[in-house]
């Protein structure tokens, strides 16, 4: 178990170094520098600024140098965000976006488990067919509108919660549900799927017969196996929430990677937007990590190829 | 033997070809039936308005003397805040709109099929090494990926598809290789090398049409997910914006006005909601009527 870990996490640095690579040549060959958008600046302050940043440098130049602070553990500073370090910023919006996610992911379990349980046992009934055509439109409606109609609802017609900043757990609620609806709608099918195949199973006709309850039969003996699949998922999910992050952030102005991430880019804050892309890729690349050790505790049949 | 000389000669059965029994059975699931045609009146729509047929009073740059009205008889989706017809502006951005998930769903089919056929086919350590290039790409978010090269080629309609075609070919890529590797130790297969033909021509001619139901299912997917992310993208801001206009452009303007005039928000993403949901409905019944991996009908 603790050799699969360490296999993965080793297997990690190269995808690391890929990503890494891919996004610092893709941005420098993005037209634009970091103070073009700056107001008129005279072309030798550009070039001075360039020169204290050594944007001046060839490409390749830059490229190692930056490889060589990374390994160190300096991610560098921001170009628009005076005075402040990548990892500054890092520390203080990845707590929030940590927060967010899971509050969102834990939502998401709680509503979407339970809705595509109930859809499978109630299976071809009037529930099963609300259910899916509730996931269906779930995962059709993209995330900024389910955001504009919980702001629209809460907030400027009942107003009875906050919608924007991140301070009070209130702040938290509509956020969290935004960003937890698109993933409910898929656990819910994802959920729906596994359990219709768990549920053809012997040992569940077993169950039945000793005289055990239909939903004993489904908690006790369904569940467990047909969640396997469903934790499975949890890389995808991680991947899912991080889009998603995109969009709620800049909906509620959350300070947090996700917007930090779209102003970077917009801006050319290279590092920064280095910073953000590389612990998006380690926050991925633990999940899936996490994932595989998981599924061998939760199926011990199921041998993962490290 | 003697009763079957006695019995009339029975019709010949008339050939159905693979299309027409896919409908058929589509016909069988209700939400998917219902969808196709949503599906094909939208279409219908982005096309006719292509091609410059009016299907609104107004014309979509217009500008009327009524500013932000609310939605009347008058405009049934109300103005924007240059009085400009909102349901003008709906169908003519539907064109774009329609045109970003096909074309999308195109490269998807093209650049998939051929890099998954060569990883299918060829297998070994040819298979290995293009997967794997194919798994780290596939790990990291499609939003992510598309922002950092939608911001290298540009924010026109161009970069936006080149962003989209290069994060929706690679679940196509993994489908097509997976139903390769399985189709090619059947025995036909092993027929049809017999015969002497060549790869090509087996992967052409035998292979990609067998693997087509599911390679089908996926684009049906394809589309509606290119949709949503065109919007999202241009509704953060690093996607289309203004002279374009698509549903994602008409929705992100509308966001900044929602507290007063909701409805410029709420039409184009209600035509969002809809083409999406249809396309996810059709790919739904089509994966039971296409993929061979479900099963048909209950029992």
């Amino acid at each position: 178990m603790l050799a699969l870990l360490i296999k993965r996490m080793l297997t990690a640095i190269p995808v690391l170094l890929v990503v890494a690579t891919l996004t610092f040549f893709l941005m420098r060959l993005v037209p634009g520098g970091p103070f073009d958008a700056d107001k008129n600046l005279p072309p030798a302050i550009v070039a001075n600024l360039n020169a204290k940043y050594q944007l001046d440098k060839p490409v390749a130049q830059q490229y190692v140098t930056y490889l060589s602070r990374v390994v160190r553990g300096d991610l560098g500073i921001s170009y628009k965000y005076l005075n402040r370090t990548v990892r500054d910023i890092l520390g203080e919006a990845m707590p929030v976006s940590l927060q967010l996610g899971f509050t969102a992911l834990v939502l998401a379990i709680l509503i979407g488990v339970p809705l595509g349980t109930i859809a499978a046992v109630n299976r071809g009934s009037w529930i099963d067919v609300t259910a899916m055509f509730l996931s269906t439109a779930g995962i059709s409606v993209p995330g900024f509108v389910i955001g504009a109609f919980l702001i629209f609802i809460f907030g400027v017609w009942l107003k009875v919660l906050p919608v924007a900043l991140w301070e009070t757990p209130w702040h938290m609620v509509l956020p969290s549900l935004t960003l937890a609806f698109s993933p409910a709608a898929y656990l819910a099918r994802l959920t729906r799927a596994s359990v219709l195949e768990v549920l053809e199973k012997d040992w569940v006709r077993t169950a039945r017969s000793k005289g055990l309850s239909r939903w004993a039969t489904v908690i006790k003996h369904t569940l467990r196996n047909a969640l396997v699949p469903v934790v499975t998922v949890l890389g995808p999910l991680t991947a899912i929430l991080i889009t998603g992050s995109f969009v709620v952030e800049y909906l509620y102005a959350i300070p947090g990677m996700g917007r930090f991430f779209v102003t970077a880019v917009t801006n050319r804050d290279y590092d920064l937007i280095m910073g953000t892309t590389l612990v998006f890729a380690a926050l991925l690349i633990v999940t899936n990590a996490i994932v595989d050790v998981a599924y061998q505790i939760l199926d011990p049949r199921m041998k993962v190829e490290g | 033997m003697t009763a079957s000389l006695n019995t009339p000669v029975q019709e010949p059965v008339k050939a159905v070809s693979r299309v027409e029994l896919a409908f058929t059975r589509l016909k069988k699931i209700p939400s998917a039936y219902i969808a196709f045609w949503v599906v094909c009146l939208i279409c219908l729509l982005a096309i006719l308005s292509a091609l410059g047929v009016p299907l609104s009073p107004y014309s979509f740059d217009q500008a009327t003397d009524d500013l932000l009205v609310a939605p009347s008889l008058n405009h049934i989706m109300g103005t924007d805040e240059l009085g400009r017809d909102l349901f003008a502006r709906v169908i003519y951005g539907s064109r774009l709109s329609i045109a970003i998930g096909f074309v999308t769903a195109g490269v998807a089919f093209i650049l998939g099929t051929t890099y998954g056929a060569i990883s299918g086919y060829c297998g070994g350590k040819v298979d290995t090494l293009l997967m794997r290039g194919v798994d780290i790409a596939y790990s990291l978010p499609d939003l992510l990926v598309m922002i950092l090269v939608g911001v290298l080629v540009g924010k026109g309609t161009f970069g936006i598809l080149f962003a989209l075609g290069l994060v929706s070919w690679m679940g196509t890529a993994r489908l097509v290789r997976a139903q390769l590797l399985q189709l090619k130790e059947e025995e036909f297969i092993e027929a049809a090398r017999a015969a002497g033909q060549d790869g090509f021509s087996i992967v052409m001619k035998h292979l990609l049409p067998n693997a087509m139901g599911p390679i089908i299912v996926a684009l049906t997917f394809t589309v509606p997910s290119a949709i949503l992310s065109e919007s999202t993208l241009s509704f953060i801001g690093l996607g289309l914006s203004a002279p374009e206009c698509s549903w994602g452009t008409l929705a992100s303007d509308g966001w900044r006005s929602l507290r007063s005039y909701p409805h410029l928000l709420g039409f184009p993403s209600l035509f969002i909601f809809l083409t999406v949901l249809s396309f996810n409905c059709l790919g739904d019944g089509l994966r039971d009527v296409l993929d061979p991996r479900t099963r048909l009908f209950k029992g």
